[in-house]
């Protein structure tokens, strides 16, 4: 399956869909974006993904934010977003929140919602907030759009989106075997690609990729490593990894597991559903409790992934990911698993992140009896 | 011919107490970085010759050439070494070396060898990269830190700094120890700020006047420098918040190793002495790779 050209050919599937089915596209940021909603009032929701080019319109808005927020400015005051209707920015990081002002500002004509989602997840108010904002979400919607959003639409919705996070989890227990049959950069291209396209039609993709992920020979045996940090735009780092000797077995992104990790439990209160499933999705780290649940989940895919090692790839001036490192770096130290922690730009610098990680493949690999004999081991 | 300010002086010599013919194994390593090029020979594990040259954009000649000056004059030749490893950013280029090792696991290994078993921490600030790298007690990398978001640390930033001002890149460091107290730094968010800063202060009332001496100057530069490599040790001991932790002995490696200006300040600011050796630091990679290839 060749998930990088459904990537590559986002804008022009989009506005094909829209030809076709004379609906409106809604752009999304954050993997907080109740996508459910938005699909039961007839709207393709789609992830902004930025890309690596020379920055010319947004350094005048936006100075100092991460490099990906700059891009996705830079795409839309450059026109070539065009075809998006609406902006939807779930709170969360302050920097996306600045391209979304910044945008919506500059295109007026874009329907533009700021959804409010706690960033105390656990009070006792939450579920309660986040419904009554949920509610106004979908009137707003249906204002936009013209449609009503009936229950029946809702439950459709719903069981769309369930489906697709529970053939994307098959897939990531495919990861679980001693030698898995993908490797984490075709992983991270599917999941990429999942995040542009109509989940209905990605379903139907899905359920042939896993037919042909059953009749691959297993893979070689690599070292095993989690992938911790900030969001990720491409699978390059996943690619330097693997021509190393190294294969992300198991991520805590938020535009990877974190985004597929729980369904949505059906109940008669439909938004006290959607609610309750972002509210408890594994957290992004400015979300309150990560003290307690994002270690913990963490240290959950550790185990359950049988990981050698860790990176953590904080993208240059994310402000979210660093504010739990402490949290993060106390538990791997604890369970004596090994890490590298690095900030990376946009792009992966070649020659620099080549020599993190063929060091700290070597450092992890003189501990690992399973590789001794056959890989290059280094004891200093 | 032009001098070069900023360039450290090539080097090469080759032991005349050990007989390279007695050896069983000769193992030599060669360090091609983005400005200099070292090779280290070890007889048996004792050190028999080194060099030390300008790298050259033809990396796989550099790295042949500088090999070439390590055995000098001894009568040895290319064939009668055992194995040849490479390290360093170019290493993939040095098609005729056996074995390529990463730069983190040779400085590692050959700062053990330069300074004793009992190093902890190693600090090689190269031309390009600055490395901390925290060792086990035993023989193994326990984890380490490159320079990310800016090249302030870097040996590069002198280089130029020094071509530009004329100034002796051997002497800079000492100099810019003849002051009583340190001026405050100039910028240590990036290397091209520090260096249009440090130029500045040359232009400024103060230094016409005398208020501000060259010393001062080269100090304020310099202590940019170490301010960046100190960031980049502290990053070790995430765990240790509010203090940067040396975990025991502290060595330098790398050619800003050799610049007091900045490795005094170092030591001043981490309350710690670095180990000594009689081994030019620049060697330490070249060294790590041939002890790890046998």
């Amino acid at each position: 399956m060749d998930f990088k050209k459904l990537i590559a050919e986002r804008h022009e599937y989009a506005q094909k869909w829209k030809e076709r089915t004379g609906g409106k596209v809604l752009g999304w940021f954050e993997p907080y974006f109740p996508e459910e909603i938005a699909y039961a009032a007839g709207v393709l929701p789609v992830r902004i993904i930025a890309q690596h080019e020379p920055d010319a319109l947004s350094d005048k808005w936006i100075y100092g934010a991460c490099y990906p927020v700059k891009d996705m400015t830079n795409q839309f005051l450059l026109g070539r977003m065009d075809y998006i209707d609406g902006l939807v920015n779930v709170e969360g990081c302050q920097w996306i929140f600045n391209a979304y002002e910044v945008i919506t500002n500059n295109k007026p004509d874009m329907f533009k919602h700021y959804l409010f989602l706690p960033d105390y997840t656990e009070s006792k108010t939450s579920k309660d907030v986040l419904k009554s904002e949920l509610l106004v979400f979908k009137t707003k919607l249906e204002e936009w759009t013209g449609n009503k959003i009936t229950d029946a639409a809702l439950d459709n919705a719903i069981d769309i989106y369930n489906k697709n996070r529970t053939l994307l989890r098959r897939i990531c227990e495919l990861r679980r075997a001693d030698n898995p049959v993908i490797l984490g950069s075709e992983y991270m291209d599917m999941l990429l690609a999942n995040q542009v396209m109509d989940k209905a039609q990605m379903n139907g993709i899905l359920e042939k990729f896993i037919e042909e992920l059953e009749s691959r020979e297993p893979g070689k045996d690599m070292i095993r490593l989690m992938l911790i940090g900030s969001e990720t735009w491409d699978s390059n780092l996943e690619k330097l990894i693997e021509s190393l000797g190294g294969n992300v077995v198991i991520d805590e992104l938020d535009n990877g597991t974190s985004y597929f990790w729980d369904n949505i439990f059906p109940q008669k209160d439909r938004m006290m559903a959607v609610g309750l499933r972002y509210l408890g999705r594994p957290r992004q780290p400015i979300k309150e409790s990560n003290w307690r649940r994002r270690p913990a989940h963490i240290a959950a895919l550790a185990e359950d992934y049988h990981i050698d090692g860790a990176i953590i790839a904080k993208q240059i001036y994310c402000h979210p990911h660093g504010t739990d490192n402490y949290e993060v770096w106390k538990l791997l130290r604890e369970r004596n698993i090994p890490y590298h922690y690095f900030e990376r730009d946009m792009f992966v610098p070649n020659d620099e992140t080549t020599l993190r990680v063929e060091a700290f493949l070597n450092t992890v690999r003189a501990g690992i009896t399973r590789l001794a004999g056959w890989h290059n081991t280094v004891e200093i | 011919m032009v001098k070069e300010y900023g360039k450290w002086p090539e080097f090469s010599q080759v032991s005349k107490e050990i007989d390279w013919k007695g050896a069983k194994l000769i193992a030599a390593g060669v360090d091609v970085g983005t400005t200099s090029a070292q090779a280290a020979i070890l007889c048996d594990g004792k050190l028999f010759g080194y060099a030390n040259i300008h790298a050259g954009v033809d990396f796989e000649k550099t790295a042949k050439d500088v090999i070439a000056l390590a055995m000098e004059g001894s009568g040895m030749a290319a064939k009668d070494i055992g194995i040849i490893s490479a390290t360093g950013f170019a290493k993939k280029n040095v098609k005729f070396a056996s074995k390529t090792f990463d730069e983190i696991h040779c400085h590692a290994k050959g700062a053990r060898f330069m300074f004793g078993p009992e190093v902890r921490t190693v600090v090689d600030m190269g031309g390009q990269t600055v490395k901390a790298i925290r060792l086990f007690e035993w023989d193994r990398v326990r984890d380490f830190m490159l320079n990310d978001k800016c090249a302030t640390g870097s040996g590069r930033n002198i280089e130029v700094l020094c071509a530009q001002l004329h100034q002796d890149i051997t002497e800079i460091g000492s100099k810019s120890l003849e002051t009583e107290k340190d001026p405050e730094p100039v910028s240590t968010t990036c290397w091209a700020f520090a260096g249009t800063e440090t130029l500045g202060l040359f232009g400024r009332p103060e230094y016409r006047s005398e208020k501000l001496s060259e010393a001062e100057i080269y100090a304020s530069h310099l202590f940019a420098i170490a301010w960046r490599v100190i960031g980049i040790i502290g990053r070790l001991s995430p765990l240790d918040v509010g203090e940067i932790s040396v975990d025991g002995g502290l060595a330098f490696t790398g050619g800003l190793a050799k610049n007091p200006g900045i490795t005094a300040r170092i030591e001043r600011e981490l309350g710690v002495a670095a180990a000594k050796s009689d081994i030019d630091p620049m060697l330490a990679g070249a060294i790590g790779a041939a002890l790890l290839s046998v």
